[in-house]
């Protein structure tokens, strides 16, 4: 083995600009490939965190039919009990509890569907940040009764502004409709457009004031110090209560499931279409080391050199070869991949404004995790041992007779 | 005793296009330390002939037996074994791995056969020093002469302990010193070692050492001598 090493290793030097053009064209094909990966998992890693943080949470609670219901008689119960198991999980970081509406909003002008939100106005920030969206006014400050705060398409819909007063109408427990008249206290600008159009938010003991009297919740949104003790907090909730139902980010939004999947196989195809280019570079330089030694090929199997070692012999040179281009380009990536993760990368010149309008980030920090560097490896040592199998069929087919006539 | 024997081999390449008649119905002996040269004009058959005789290539009809062995019914994996520890060869070209030094060539196929360390390593030392390679142990091909090269494949082809060696044409591509010198090697070994060899050879120097000439023409045996050469190598 040492000796097929040894043989191949420098069979591959034998040529070294045909080598060093094949080995350049791996470390290209890899750190062009890693790099976009890299950046595809910080944009969308960023971008599941945001919507995370603002809003969303790791998990929320609600009322097993309230997603699909929304019937203002579905809230939290029981409450104190819930509160208090939250209280004492050391996994859990903060939560906020949340009453929600579908209601009305209307204007001197015009009247639209929008759906409330209503928060406690202290433990909301500690657990989510959407209150750093806010760009005019204040956040549902003390100052104001019947504070609301609404997004900036809704408050150009409505023609309105901070300080105007707006009627909010929703159903209470009894199904009535309550009219209740609310002051802007500030306009924000979500990441996710839609929320602008869309979302108000007011405090919730204003509404559930109006919907109830007394104290009720249709959400509780949860913080963990860990993401990735999500399935079993939420496991643990579920299994504790079951009045009430918890699911996780994954479970609640359909967007992140999508991306998070997306981000897995996003670097896969992008790998294995660099793989299949590069597997052509191989198959041929492996043909055109194959046929330019015919004879030597011939000599050593007619001096007893096994098949099988023949066979091997040129994989080993194959992967050799590929993998010394694959080691300095994962390398090169390496280098490159840490220095933007720490740097961050701003593509806002070339259209990362557009991206903004989306909700994504146009300054992102790339990273790898060491697992994708890993199958990253494996996928070029696999594609090197594929690309050279036909090759070294056609030396195992050599008739040793043959070749060695002149 | 014969170690290397055919019987009744013929060889028909294109057999259903146009026919060529390379071997016909050759029947031939050779014994432990022969020193046999096979000669005759171009396209004769000689080549053909040592290619059956090494197993390299299968004859249409007839058998060959190696040490009481038929190796036209070996399978392709066995025989490739077979050769390895029992025939050496040495060719008019492409003999040697270019990017082994002298001393790797020799070992190459020493660690084919799995032999140790020590044993290789002392072995190639020796059979350098034979060749009167000693100096250019670690000399790779192409820093060598064509006949430093075919005395390299002359170490080879003992490095593995075969039966016997087939050499085609061994000297074509050698000055005549050089033939010569290659050719005094070959021929001490074979007196002192009692290594048989078999050649094909147009060259009238590597005939004049032959103890026996098989002369072939158009694919049959039309010669079989023995001669005395210590006097034909004298005069
Ligand atoms: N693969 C082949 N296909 C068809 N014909 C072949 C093949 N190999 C050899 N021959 C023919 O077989 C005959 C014998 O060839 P061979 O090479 O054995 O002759 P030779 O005596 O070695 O000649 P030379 O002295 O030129 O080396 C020749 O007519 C040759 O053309
Ligand atoms: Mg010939």
């Amino acid at each position: 083995m040492k000796m097929l090493l040894s043989i191949s290793w420098r069979n591959i030097w034998r040529r070294p600009s045909r080598s060093g053009v094949l080995i350049g064209a791996v470390i290209a094909g890899l750190w062009a490939g890693i790099l976009v990966s890299s950046w595809t998992n910080g944009l969308i890693n960023q971008r599941i965190n945001r919507v995370i943080q603002e809003e969303l949470t790791h998990l929320q609670i609600h009322h097993p039919e309230f997603l699909a219901d929304r019937e203002p008689q579905m809230t939290i119960e029981p409450t104190h009990e819930i509160f208090s198991f939250l209280n004492n999980d050391e996994r859990i970081k903060s939560y906020a509890a949340r009453t929600l509406a579908d209601g009305m909003i209307q204007s001197p002008q015009t009247a639209s569907g929008v759906q409330i939100t209503g928060v406690m106005a202290d433990l909301e920030p500690a657990t989510t940040n959407f209150h750093e969206n806010l760009i005019e006014g204040s956040y549902l400050t003390e100052q104001i009764v019947y504070p609301i705060i609404i997004g900036v398409k809704l408050a150009e819909k409505l023609n309105i502004g901070v300080g105007n007063r707006v009627v909010l109408s929703f159903q209470d427990l009894q199904n009535d409709i309550v009219y209740n008249a609310f002051n802007v206290a500030g306009i924000f600008r979500a990441n996710l457009p839609a929320y602008d159009e869309a979302r108000v938010i007011v405090r919730a003991e204003d509404l559930y004031g109006l919907m109830a009297g007394t104290p009720v919740f249709h959400e509780i949104a949860i913080m963990l110090y860990d993401i990735d003790e999500s399935d079993q907090v939420a496991a643990d909730i579920n299994r504790q209560f079951d009045t009430i139902q918890a699911e996780t980010w994954m479970e609640l939004s359909p967007e992140l499931r999508f991306m998070t999947g997306a981000s897995e196989y996003y670097m896969f195809y992008i790998m294995v279409v660099i793989m299949l280019a590069l597997a052509f570079g191989i198959l041929n330089t492996m043909l055109m080391a194959i046929f330019e030694r015919t004879r030597e090929l011939g000599m050593l199997i007619s001096i007893g050199m096994s098949r099988s070692r023949v066979f091997i012999m040129i994989i080993l040179e194959s992967v050799i070869l590929t993998m010394t281009g694959g080691a300095a380009g994962i390398l090169i990536s390496i280098l490159t991949v840490s220095y933007l993760g720490r740097n961050g990368l701003d593509l806002s010149s070339i259209g990362g404004d557009t991206m903004a309008e989306w909700g994504y980030d146009a300054f992102v920090y790339p990273f790898i995790t060491t697992g994708e560097y890993i199958s990253v490896a494996v996928l070029v040592m696999i594609t090197a041992i594929l690309a050279a199998i036909y090759p070294a069929i056609k030396a195992l087919r050599l008739n040793p007779g043959d070749v060695i006539r002149e | 005793m014969a170690i290397l024997q055919t019987k009744n081999l013929s060889k028909v390449y294109n057999p259903d296009t146009v026919p060529v008649h390379a071997l016909r119905d050759v029947s031939i002996t050779i014994d432990k330390g022969e020193f046999t040269s096979i000669v005759g004009p171009s396209g004769s058959g000689k080549t053909t002939l040592l290619n059956m005789l090494g197993g390299l290539d299968k004859p249409t009809s007839g058998s060959v037996w190696v040490n009481g062995e038929e190796i036209t019914m070996m399978k392709e994996s066995k025989l490739i074994d077979f050769r390895l520890h029992n025939i050496g060869f040495v060719f008019q070209h492409y003999n040697l791995i270019p990017v082994f030094t002298a001393h790797e060539n020799v070992s190459f196929i020493m660690l084919l056969q799995n032999r140790s360390k020590k044993e290789i390593n002392d072995r190639a030392n020796k059979l350098l020093d034979e060749v009167g390679l000693g100096d250019r142990k670690d000399a790779r091909p192409v820093q060598m002469s064509g006949g430093q090269q075919q005395r390299v494949a002359v170490a080879r082809a003992l490095a593995s302990e075969p039966k016997f060696i087939l050499a085609d044409e061994p000297t074509a591509n050698l000055d005549t010193t050089s033939a010569m010198n290659l050719l005094d090697i070959m021929y001490k070994m074979n007196q002192e070692q009692n290594v048989t060899f078999v050649f094909s050879t147009h060259d009238q120097r590597v005939i004049d050492r032959a103890r026996r000439v098989i002369t072939m023409v158009d694919g049959a045996i039309y010669k079989d001598e023995y001669r005395d050469v210590e006097e034909k190598a004298a005069s």
